[in-house]
């Protein structure tokens, strides 16, 4: 790829990054509890879309990749919670207006595991959810150009 | 749970205050560019290190290996165990680091994205057993070389008592082994068992939503 086109290719993305950034709020809403993991939880999610949708393989489409980095990193975010065991788990924001709408909406939650927090937020932020969760088998090698280059060496190499 | 109420106050979620608003569009530059895994689930440097580290410890065990084919071949079955080592090990590792696919790893759908993640911790663990056996070989065959050049005559009386020289093989693997089963392995475990313990908690939930659905 030239630079031009390349150049082209990262403003096309960092354009889809900025319109699509209140979904991006959105997920941090339901699994931030303070200022500060918000801020890291948005971050992340941010680079990895945007890693997510430079190395896209097959016909998957950019907006499925920035639903399923919400997504993934949410549940990453979540497993790095539990393993901090922080002793309070309260809401804290800076903001009244947000901690009072955070602490209503924890309220609405009750004790909703992170599978409902995530249809929760398919349904709120009208999603379409094919392809975001994948199916409950072990992961399988994602089909690739390489597969048909040394299909024997390849399955030497990957992992079922 | 009043999906209405709630659909209704998520629309009039107020905006995350000036102060507040975690990113501005001119720090989205440096966002996109950053690697969103944190150290504990991104292993790409340290399995980078391992396999340049391996690679000179293979390059340095060839070499040793073809002096002793050339050589008297006393001790040729100990070379040729440290070479079979490395070079299992550094098949290990790389066929670990093109598994993991760091670049695409996060933009599967969640459950595979979760099995994938666990694989790779799974794997990462059980390569500690290879790390031990490398560092219990490579310190033997470093003493092996320093007997030599300091002292050859107990170095013959070494070589002639060969049991000895396996029996601390022996030892020293284990002993590493141990080592690293409680000093470094315990937090990468306790790190798989929650991804095990989430993953479940999701399919479980997952297959439980799709009955109601059915039903």
């Amino acid at each position: 790829m030239n630079n031009f086109a390349k150049s082209f290719a990262d403003t096309d993305l960092r354009s889809l990054l900025k319109q699509q950034h209140k979904t991006v709020y959105s997920i941090c809403r339901l699994f931030a509890r303070t200022y500060k993991d918000h801020q890291r939880l948005f971050m992340n999610v941010i680079s990895a879309a945007a890693q997510n949708i430079r190395f896209r393989k097959g016909d998957v489409n950019k907006q499925t990749m920035l639903w399923r980095a919400c997504i993934n990193m949410a549940a990453l975010h979540s497993i790095t919670s539990t393993m901090e065991q922080a002793p309070t788990r309260e809401i804290k924001f800076k903001s009244p207006d947000y901690q009072h709408s955070m602490e209503v909406l924890d309220d609405a939650m009750g004790n909703a595991g992170d599978y409902d927090k995530f249809l929760l937020f398919i349904d709120l932020e009208n999603i379409d959810s094919n392809d975001l969760f994948g199916s409950v088998n072990r992961p399988t090698a994602q089909p690739a150009s390489a597969a048909h280059v040394i299909p024997y060496l390849k399955e030497k190499l990957i992992w079922s | 749970m009043e999906l209405d109420k709630l659909q209704q106050q998520w629309n009039s979620f107020p905006e995350v205050s000036m102060e507040e608003r975690p990113v501005l569009s001119s720090d989205l530059e440096e966002m996109v560019v950053t690697n969103p895994l944190s150290d504990a689930f991104y292993l790409q440097r340290k399995l980078v290190f391992r396999i340049i580290v391996f690679t000179l410890l293979w390059l340095t065990g060839g070499w040793l290996l073809r002096a002793q084919w050339l050589g008297d071949r006393k001790d040729i079955y100990l070379y040729v165990a440290f070479f079979l080592l490395l070079s299992y090990t550094l098949f290990f590792h790389i066929r670990l680091i093109l598994f993991a696919d760091y670049s695409t790893l996060l933009g599967l759908p969640l459950v595979p994205f979760l099995g994938k993640v666990e694989i790779i911790l799974d794997k990462y663990i059980a390569s500690f057993k290879l790390v031990s056996a490398v560092i219990a070989f490579t310190l033997l065959v470093c003493f092996e070389q320093w007997m030599t050049r300091a002292n050859p005559a107990l170095f013959d009386s070494f070589l002639h008592r060969d049991w000895s020289k396996w029996l601390l093989l022996a030892f020293l693997i284990i002993s590493f082994d141990i080592l690293l089963m409680h000093t470094v392995i315990p937090r990468y475990r306790k790190l798989v068992e929650t991804v095990r313990k989430y993953r479940h908690g999701i399919v479980t939930a997952k297959a439980r939503s799709e009955i109601w659905t059915i039903k």
